[in-house]
Parts: C-alpha cells; sequence; structure tokens
C-alpha cells in the first residue's frame, strides 16, 4: 500500500480531522495494516501519559494563600490605547476625507471654470479657475512652428490636455485607494493580535 | 456569579430511597476578570482557584519537577495578575488558554535560570493506585519517573504543544492561540514529539502495548 497517511495519524487521534482528509484517512486505514499499526502506537503512547498516576498538587486553597502573599499590591492598570494604536485607526479615516476633499475640489474647479467660460464669474480668483486654455499649450507652440499639424496636432493637444487636467487626478485617487487596501490587508494579517507574554517560537 | 442550577439525584441503596441535592454555580469567568482588571484581589483569587489545578499540571509536565513547578505557577499567577490589563475580555480568547501561555513561558525562564530538570523521586509527589500492590506500584513509579524524563528531554517548542495537548486538553486551534503559532506548526511539532517520545519510551524498554479503546 502506498501512500501512507502517517502524517494525519496525529490529527486523525487527536479527532481535528475534518471532511475530504477524514474520509481519506479512514478509508486508507481501513486498507493499510502499517498505518494502523501506527494509529494503534500513537493511541498507546497517549494512553500511557494520560493514564499514569496523578501528581499530588498543593491544594487550590493553600496555592491561592501563597499567591495571594506574594501578590503586588499595585493595581492592574487597563492599558490605554497607545497614540500608535489611535493613529492607526484614525489612516483610513484621513484617506477617506482626502479622497473627499480632492473630488470635491475637482468638482468646485469644473463648476467655476463652465461658470467662468460663460462670464457668470467675472471676479472668482485666479486659484479656484482651472484655465483650460493652458491645457496644451507645448502642443500650440510645436503647432505654431510647423512640427505638428492636422490629425497629429490635435491628439497632441489632447494628450496634453489628459495628462495636465485629469492624470493628475487619476494618480491621485489610485494612490488613495492602493493606500486603503494596503490598510485593510495589513488589518487582515494582524486578524489575530499578540498577547502578552513571551514567545515558545523556535 | 451566573445562575444557580439544582440537580436531585436519587439513589436507592438496599430499598431506601437517598436524594442527593447538587447546587450548580454556573461562574461567568468573563464578570470575574472585568473585576480582577479593576483591581479586585478577590477576584483575581477566585481565578487563581479556578485555574491553579491546570496550570500547576501544565508547568509540571513541562518541567518534571513539583518545587519548580510551584515557583513557576505562583510566578506566573503574578505575572498574570500584573498584565492582566492586556487581557481582551471581548475577544474569543479564553482566559485558560491565556493562563497557560504564561505558565509555560515562566516555567520555560526559570528552566533556563535553573538549568535543573529533576525527574529524580517523582514517586514522592504521585498517589500510587491502590489497587496495585508494593511491586506493581513500585513499577508504576519506575515508568511514571522514565515517562517524565522521556517529555522533559523534547526540545522546549515540541515539549509545550505536547503538554499542552496531552495535559491541558487544548484543541489544535486553543494551542496555536496559547503559543500564537500557526495550526500547521502545532500538528508538525506533535507530530515530531511524539515520534521522538516513542523512540526514547521504546529505547527505555517500555512497550507500548496496544490501547484498550482500540
Amino acid at each position: 500500500m502506498s501512500n501512507h497517511v502517517t502524517e494525519w495519524l496525529n490529527a486523525y487521534l487527536d479527532d481535528e480531522l475534518k471532511g475530504g482528509r477524514l474520509h481519506q484517512v479512514q478509508s486508507h486505514l481501513a486498507e493499510c495494516q502499517e498505518c494502523q499499526a501506527e494509529l494503534k502506537s500513537l493511541q498507546s503512547l497517549s494512553s500511557l501519559l494520560r493514564d499514569g498516576p496523578v501528581p499530588e498538587f498543593i491544594s487550590s486553597e493553600r496555592f491561592v494563600a501563597q499567591v495571594s502573599l506574594r501578590l503586588p499590591h499595585k493595581q492592574p492598570v487597563l492599558k490605554k490605547r497607545s497614540a500608535l494604536e489611535v493613529g492607526w485607526w484614525l489612516i483610513p479615516v484621513g484617506l477617506l476625507i482626502l479622497w473627499v476633499f480632492i473630488n470635491t475640489s475637482a468638482l468646485v474647479s469644473r463648476v467655476a471654470a463652465t461658470a467662468n467660460e460663460f462670464g457668470l464669474l467675472r471676479a472668482a480668483p485666479a486659484w479656484l479657475v482651472v484655465d483650460s486654455s493652458q491645457g496644451a499649450s507645448w502642443s500650440e507652440t510645436l503647432g505654431e512652428f510647423g512640427l505638428l499639424n492636422g490629425n497629429s496636432l490635435e491628439w497632441a493637444e489632447f494628450t496634453e490636455t489628459f495628462t495636465r487636467n485629469k492624470l493628475p487626478l487619476i494618480i491621485w485617487q489610485a494612490s488613495i485607494a492602493m493606500l486603503y487596501l494596503s490598510w485593510i490587508a495589513i488589518l487582515w494579517a494582524r486578524h489575530t493580535p499578540p498577547q502578552q507574554g513571551q514567545f515558545l517560537k523556535s | 456569579m451566573g445562575p444557580i442550577y439544582v440537580h436531585i439525584i436519587t439513589k436507592a441503596i438496599n430499598g431506601k430511597e437517598y436524594r442527593t441535592v447538587v447546587i450548580v454555580f454556573e461562574i461567568n469567568e468573563a464578570e470575574i476578570v472585568i473585576k480582577a482588571q479593576g483591581g479586585d484581589r478577590n477576584a483575581f483569587n477566585e481565578l487563581v482557584r479556578i485555574h491553579a489545578q491546570g496550570v500547576l499540571n501544565v508547568i509540571f509536565r513541562m518541567c518534571g519537577n513539583m518545587q519548580l513547578a510551584e515557583d513557576a505557577a505562583q510566578e506566573a499567577f503574578i505575572r498574570a495578575w500584573l498584565h492582566l490589563g492586556s487581557f481582551r475580555v471581548d475577544r474569543e480568547a479564553s482566559l485558560r488558554n491565556w493562563l497557560y501561555r504564561i505558565a509555560l513561558n515562566t516555567a520555560t525562564d526559570m528552566l533556563r535560570k535553573e538549568k535543573r530538570i529533576l525527574p529524580g523521586q517523582l514517586d514522592d509527589f504521585y498517589l500510587p493506585d491502590p489497587r496495585l500492590s508494593p511491586e506493581g506500584v513500585y513499577l508504576q513509579s519506575e515508568q511514571t519517573a522514565l515517562v517524565q524524563a522521556a517529555i522533559s528531554s523534547l526540545p522546549d517548542a515540541s515539549r509545550a504543544v505536547l503538554v499542552l495537548k496531552e495535559y491541558g486538553e487544548l484543541s489544535y486551534r486553543e494551542i496555536a492561540e496559547a503559543l500564537d503559532i500557526p495550526i500547521g506548526t502545532v500538528m508538525s511539532r506533535l507530530n515530531y514529539a511524539r515520534r521522538l517520545l516513542k523512540e526514547k519510551l521504546e529505547a527505555q524498554m517500555i512497550v507500548l502495548k496496544e490501547a484498550e479503546h482500540v
């Protein structure tokens, strides 16, 4: 019999297998004497460990008294949330606020630009209005020198306008989305927070 | 203190009917923990009372020495008192697993400091089976000492997993949580510990008989 299930026998013995793996081990055990013997040997080992005589420990009452005598008078202080932890939870809020701010700014700017085109905002401050006429200045310059003309000039103007006006907004939004997703990924990875004490890792 | 249950057990012995009244207090551990976190020493003593034997057993199996186990268990509970504020009652993690984790780390620290694993004279601490003959008691104590010596000789990390499984009776998930390691690591360490233990015990001529419940 090949494909022994030796590595799963401990988990099977401890009743920790489920579904397909459990079925696989059960089916294999029904046919393989070698694995049956290994399982019996593991069961015997477990019985030897568990069924041995019970140590006679100090009584709980006496133990409580001893611990109580050694207990420091200092009261345990509930751990306050550190600034780092508060900052961690503020990250997504900050990102959302930034996203709303950028989109609102772009929207207001576009509305102001449209209003400006129709002459409704004569006294609007310069920073509020995106000057779309400056959107393709390099392409226009190249056109004036005759280096670009016809379709190529139109294409260059469109590309330059897009790069100047739309691309920064897209890059900002993509960056915010990436940071937000990274935050969620880290949160998921930290799902089980560490507990007190040193760790038996080796 | 949680709800109280009353069970009445009726038994007929020699034609007479005897009734035993059993009163069960369901302890709400979370409430006690919150009180202890607020500095209530009596509440903490109650937690010590609940978990003392379990912690003592786990530490004893880890270090194989009764005196060291008592010292380490006391130290573990003092550490628990000092850091109880960091235990999150709202999480699913049980206090028992948290205490076992502190207990194992305390035992490991003390073993490193003391550099002693003294599985000898274990028979002084065990209650012999009253059904056994003097020879049987002797053989049993010899076997117990050999088993404990074999456990004590395992590497720290594998020993901790074996002790939590066999004596702490924790599931793989609980062991993983208590030691902060993945479940796959729990499985591999347990496989390793049992394989090593089998080899050591077989080398000591302890025959692993077929389990009765097979």
